[in-house]
């Protein structure tokens, strides 16, 4: 058949040919030949000519371009390019030209938007990366302030299109896009959490590239964990706004509904539902491929991690707060089927999930002990951080032999760690879970394995806060609020009630300790920012017999300059709160307050006499805290008052003052002290007859040294006609005015020692030089008048005084005759000093015996 | 109309009883050394009061009753440990006591019986107030905490059981314990006020449980008093001044106290122990010196002075002068008594009864109908509902059985009808039949005899 074909055709064309050869065409010279049938007319007829001009030469002054000079119309036409290169560096262009103009992107942003979406599918991997970098550098952050929502919307059809793409890659791009989406515009997963849902789901079915490309998988997952913690249910969220709201300035404000907050969640209850079945496989088939790994590399288990946060906020969603794995008759509220797909979903969890993970840390120890040899210690601190916050939660869920070895793994890091570092923060929030009991207020019993770590880590804490020292201030304050909170809950019926006890032994290093006879080493709670010594005093309640010896090292740090006086009266009013439950015992109490009264330090206003008394102090301290002192005065007096009976206070205190006082203290202090013999004294006193009998010696030796009299302060007769001065002299006097009008008895023996030790005084001249005497002497006679004068001013003092008449008499007698001894002795320089004395004297005490006579 | 009644923490004051607009006092009852929170007026019925232990080493303290008419301990009640608050509903059916193991307590007054018994707290607890409408309890205890218990959820055997804890909100921003604590009105969505010792107050919303507004008072504050209108509320605190503090509006942070306090009223007293707020805009204020002082809170002044002890006051209650208790009675007290002598009802159980006995023991509460009522046969025991509800249901049968009669009866005469009817029938029937023979016979034989 072929042949015979071949051969017609052959005769046809030599027929043909034949015809041409022998066709004879005639043309005649001069005459054109008639224009083919189908020729085309090429003439232009117009009145102008037109040229658009060429674009690289164009004028484009005034209009916004890029680097290479493309208007945004042009860069936006390349992005349709079929060149991939020619669409990459358009999108360069575009970033570049709105870096330049964010007004062009203002004005233009729906036309951009409309152009740069379709390239959301775009086949090759650089463009894509570039469109993905254009985004989220210039227009999202460009575009933030104004209305999202169409924006959004324009954008979202085309991301979910790109989501259903055949290239995987394109596909794991997609869910990137959108995880930048929902980023700048949260509403968005609401709006669409039923088709993101289901393409996660159908991403997370297909497992075979799971293993090939773990680091577009971890962002894509990044994402989901974004998206999911959207979900109104978080139990941190709430924490956060309960924070936030305390500083609202308007209690009853009217408060705006957050739109479409959990109302659009209701529907997408399955979807999530057939997610977690599919995240808990993805989990399972990570598993082997790591296990066999010798070492877990840091993409596979921030995948690892990134399915665990999903499955955790989906549950939680489900529980609203309710933890990860409890029970499902827990959960059932929801309803019948629910409570059924929660069960399936609990022991879904409970049989796959927890059968795994138990494996984990056993994996990370091994993985510790590789890695310190190969210094890759920070890649695992990170990796344990992350993994910290579930412990708690398993540890309630898991079987007890993996508990104990759990357990083991966390008490070795807990321990082995930087103090400073934040993996210690994430263990100390850990331990705070699993050591306070939590809802249920069941405390476990000894018997369980999770006791003695418990134990363990109570042990830990002082050390630890003692360790932080006062550098890492916000450290010291998570420690010392889970003491507190552990106080809190350590009632007698609690097992931990005996380790807070015993803490006490170990925290004062805390406050201050002794280091040798007299020298105090403060503990770094001084240097603390004000919340933290708020929440130590608070802890200090709690105990429930709080000992001497923690009582004392408080004491030390209460007498330390540094501290300001608002923390030292608050940790007296909390000791008082201590005491009045019955957490501290009377006699450590009241030696308490003893020990601040007689040590306090004051610095008085007197720059120049504060540094002649106190040349140790250092010249930085000089502002006067005598106005604390006074208060703390008042503050124990106060408390003091308000233990109870009065007179068995007395009892037990007038000793211990007295004490004090024959140890001569500064004057401060020893007014302080007979201030409070005072305020718990009665009108007729409660002193003893013996305790009678050593005061006036303290009283009368008080102005042998001239100390407990104003004539004591320097250029006293200068000063003495200023009315601050004044009060202050009135304050020291007045608790011995209070004495002596209780006790007359007090006042005579006061008064005869007076008389007394100025003839004693003048009697004994041998010992020193006959200036020195003179000066002592007068000097001595000075103050026991000036002191009559004082009460003399007292009203109701000068009644008590009028009825000891004698006495004075026999005071100013041995004046008068000292006087006379002097004129005769005749010294020319005492003798005029003693002049005018006498001078002075002898007004005064002419004004005395006249208002003694009247 | 309204009486002041204050207590204090030593023994031999007693409680005192003040007419709030004439300043008369009213009767004074005997032996009572109440603790803080620990005075209730049940329903206006009577007094209740915790009481101190006498010594340390007494295992348990006890709740006693005053009857209003004398001034004798009319019921001394034993509690299982040593109770120091105690609260009372509105309308008295409850008492509620707090343990110091942080155990509440939940008794009905009338029968006495311990309905209820829950762990609530970690340490004492040291304060317990009844929201307006009785449905909510709110403690405060030794730990800093405050929470908020629903009584249906508490009660509810079931709803106790599903819920992972009885209570509904748990509020843990103190860090000492809780000194008083009030609540606002409107129910669900009220406000609630805490006091501690860590010199803070803090608001917290109850509907949404959490924490609106955080107070720092230069002072540890004892005492706390809602304004009515609730734009402010007076806190006492131990420096001796009632401070006032903003609970709506922002307030201008010049104050010279702190954020939030507007002012405060003062007289250089001792500390401030206890507050209440009277209806007729009065403030008054009880003092560690013995002192209960009235203040007028628009102009800061005091507009009276009772003195009830040499101790400090502990508690103040303002509550409406019963109508039926007329001056009268205070002044003879022996036929008063005799009169209303043995109306208190039993005291409180120490135990939980068993569950099968609770069965025939519950309580049904009637409305209170008029104020003058005697309130005490309001109480009827279980067993009378279930009487009547027999009697109620035999009443139902016999009246089905008078129906059935009546319908018999009916029928029976319907019947009878019948049968009359049928019988007339027949007759008819008869009398044409026989008519018609008769005729017939004539009728033949007249033509037999024509024929």
């Amino acid at each position: 058949m072929a042949r015979s074909k071949a051969a017609s055709k052959k005769q046809q064309k030599q027929q043909q040919k034949r015809g041409v050869d022998f066709k004879k065409i005639k043309r005649k010279l001069g005459r054109k030949l008639p224009p083919p049938k189908n020729a085309t007319n090429t003439e232009v007829k117009s009145k102008a000519i037109v040229l658009p001009e060429q674009s690289v030469a164009s004028e484009k002054a005034g209009l916004a371009v890029s680097k290479k000079g493309l208007t945004l119309k042009e860069l936006l036409q390349q992005t349709s390019h079929h060149n991939s290169k020619v669409r990459r560096d358009a999108l360069m262009g575009l970033k570049d030209l709105f870096q330049k103009y964010p007004a062009e992107l203002r004005s233009h942003r729906y036309a951009v938007i409309e152009k740069l979406r379709e390239r959301i599918g775009d086949d090759d991997k650089v463009v894509r990366e570039t469109l993905y970098q254009l985004l989220k550098t210039v227009v999202f952050p460009g575009c933030k302030e104004d209305n999202q929502g169409p924006f959004v919307s324009l954008m979202v059809a085309y991301i979910f299109n790109a989501m259903t793409h055949l290239a995987v890659d394109v596909r794991l791009m997609a869910f990137k896009f959108f995880d930048l989406v929902v980023q700048y515009y949260p509403p968005s997963f609401s709006l669409y959490a039923d088709k993101v849902l289901q393409n996660y789901e159908d991403i997370l079915r297909k497992n075979q590239f799971y293993l090939e490309d773990k680091a577009k998988l971890r962002s894509a997952l990044a994402g989901l964990v974004r998206c999911l913690s959207l979900l109104p249910c978080n139990k941190r969220k709430v924490d956060s706004s309960e924070e936030n709201m305390a500083g609202q300035k308007i209690l009853h404000a009217f408060e705006l509904d957050m739109p479409a907050e959990s109302s659009g969640f209701s529907s997408i209850t399955k979807k999530l539902k057939d997610l977690v079945p599919v995240l808990v496989n993805c989990f399972q088939d990570f598993f082997p491929s790591v296990h066999h790994m010798p070492l877990l590399d840091a993409q596979s288990f921030d995948c690892m991690h990134s399915i665990l946060q999903s499955i955790d906020l989906v549950v939680g969603f489900f529980g609203y707060g309710i933890h990860q794995g409890k029970p499902a008759s827990q959960l059932s509220y929801e309803g019948p089927d629910e409570a059924i797909w929660d069960h399936t979903i609990s022991s879904l969890l409970l049989k796959k999930l927890f059968g795994v993970f138990p494996l984990n840390p056993t994996n990370h120890l091994s993985e510790k002990t590789c890695s310190d040899s190969r210094s890759g210690k920070a890649v695992w601190e990170k990796h344990i951080l992350l993994l910290l916050p579930f412990i708690p939660k398993l540890v309630l869920q898991v079987a007890s032999d993996w508990k104990s070895c759990l357990l083991q793994a966390f008490t070795k890091i807990f321990e082995g760690c930087n103090p400073q570092s934040s993996l210690k923060l994430a263990c100390l929030s850990a331990i705070e879970e699993m050591l306070i009991p939590g809802d249920d207020m069941v405390y476990p019993d000894a018997s369980d394995p999770l006791f003695e770590y418990q134990i363990t880590w109570i042990r830990a804490l002082p050390q630890l806060l003692i360790l932080l020292g006062d550098k890492h201030p916000s450290s010291s304050q998570v420690v010392l609020h889970l003491l507190l909170r552990l106080g809190q809950c350590a009632n007698s019926s609690s097992p931990f009630s005996r380790e807070y006890e015993n803490m006490q032994y170990s925290l004062d290093k805390f406050y201050s300790s002794c280091v040798d006879r007299g020298d105090v080493y403060y503990g770094p709670f001084i240097r603390l920012s004000w919340d933290s010594q708020e929440l130590a005093i608070c802890g200090l309640y709690y105990f429930s017999n709080l000992g001497p010896f923690l009582l004392k090292s408080i004491a030390f740090c209460c007498l330390c300059s540094e501290l300001e006086h608002l923390v030292l009266f608050r940790i007296i009013e909390v000791l008082h709160s201590a005491f009045s439950a019955g957490h501290i015992q009377i006699a450590d109490y009241i030696s308490f307050f003893m020990t601040l009264l007689s040590r306090f330090k004051v610095l008085p206003e007197n720059l120049t006499f504060a540094e002649n008394i106190y040349p140790d102090v250092e010249s930085d301290a000089k502002i006067s805290n005598r106005g604390t002192f006074k208060l703390l005065t008042n503050t124990v007096c106060s408390c003091l008052s308000r233990i109870g009976d009065d007179s068995l206070v007395f009892q037990i205190l007038e000793q211990v003052i007295f004490d004090q006082l024959l140890l001569k203290p500064p004057l401060d202090n020893a007014c302080a002290l007979l201030r409070v013999l005072v305020v718990l004294d009665c009108k007729p006193t409660r002193l003893s007859e013996q305790g009678i009998i050593t005061l006036s010696k303290y009283l009368s030796g008080c102005l042998n040294v001239g100390s407990c009299e104003p004539s004591c302060i320097p250029e006293d007769d200068e000063e003495n006609s200023l009315p601050t001065h004044q009060q202050t002299c009135c304050y020291y006097m007045l608790p011995c005015f209070f004495l002596f009008d209780r006790s007359p008895k007090l006042l005579k023996l006061v008064l005869n020692l007076m008389g007394s030790l100025i003839t004693e005084s003048s009697s004994s001249p041998s010992s020193h030089s006959y200036t020195q005497y003179g000066n002592d002497n007068s000097n001595q006679i000075n103050a026991v008048v000036s002191a009559l004068l004082l009460m003399h001013k007292d009203t109701k003092v000068r009644k008590i005084i009028s009825s000891f008449k004698e006495e004075v008499v026999h005071i100013l007698q041995i004046i008068h005759s000292l006087q006379v001894k002097f004129l005769v002795t005749g010294n020319p320089e005492n003798g005029l000093a003693v002049i005018t004395y006498t001078y002075d004297l002898s007004g005064r005490s002419q004004v005395t015996s006249f208002s003694l006579s009247g | 109309m309204e009486l002041l009644i204050a207590s204090s923490s030593v023994a031999d004051a007693g409680i005192g009883c003040w007419d709030l607009e004439s300043g008369a006092e009213q009767l004074r009852y005997k032996s009572c050394a109440s603790p803080p929170h620990g005075l209730a007026c049940v329903g206006q019925r009577f007094l209740a009061s915790s009481q101190l232990r006498e010594q340390p080493s007494a295992s348990s303290g006890s709740i006693l009753y005053w009857s209003w008419s004398k001034p004798q301990v009319e019921v001394k009640s034993l509690p299982a440990e040593p109770i120091k608050p105690i609260a009372a509903n509105s309308h008295g059916t409850y008492i509620a006591g707090g343990g110091q193991s942080g155990d509440i307590y939940m008794w009905e007054v009338a029968s006495g019986r311990l309905l209820k018994k829950w762990h609530a707290h970690y340490r004492a607890v040291t304060c317990l107030v009844f929201s307006q409408d009785g449905s909510f309890l709110i403690s405060g205890s030794e730990d800093g905490c405050v929470r908020i218990w629903s009584l249906l959820t508490v009660f509810e055997e079931c709803e106790s059981q599903r819920a992972s804890h009885l209570y509904l909100h748990s509020f843990t921003g103190h860090t000492l314990r809780i000194t008083d604590i009030v609540i606002g009105y409107g129910g669900v969505s009220a406000t609630i006020v805490s006091a501690s010792e860590d010199r803070t107050c803090k608001v917290w919303s109850l509907l949404k449980g959490r924490l609106l507004r955080n107070i720092v008072f230069p002072s540890v504050i004892d005492a706390i008093a809602l304004d009515p209108a609730e734009h402010v509320f007076y806190a006492g605190s131990r420096d001796g001044s009632i401070y006032i503090a903003a609970l709506n509006a922002e307030s201008p942070s010049t104050s010279s106290y702190g954020m939030h306090i507007i002012g405060s009223l003062s007289d250089h007293s001792k500390a401030v122990t206890c507050l209440a707020y009277s209806t007729g805009d009065l403030l008054i204020s009880g003092s560690e010196d013995g002192m209960v002082r009235v203040w007028d809170p628009i102009t800061h002044n005091i507009v009276r002075m009772f003195r009830l002890a040499k101790g400090p006051v502990n508690n103040i209650l303002v509550v409406r002068r019963p109508l039926y208790l007329n001056l009268g009675s205070f002044s003879n007290p022996h036929t008063s008594s005799r009169r209303h002598g043995s109306q208190l009802p039993p005291p409180l159980d120490k135990y939980v009864t068993s569950a099968d006995e609770d069965v025939d023991n519950k309580g049904v509460i009637r409305l209170p109908s008029l104020y003058n009522a005697p309130r005490d046969a309001s109480y009827i025991s279980h067993r009378t509902i279930d009487n009547h509800l027999k009697e109620l249901q035999q009443q139902g049968s016999s009246a089905a059985t008078e129906m059935e009669v009546e319908r018999l009866k009916h029928e029976c005469n319907r019947t009878l009808q019948m049968v009359q009817q049928w019988k007339k029938m027949y007759e008819n029937l008869h009398e044409f039949c026989v008519n018609e023979l008769l005729d017939g016979d004539q009728v033949d034989g007249s033509k037999r005899n024509a024929v």
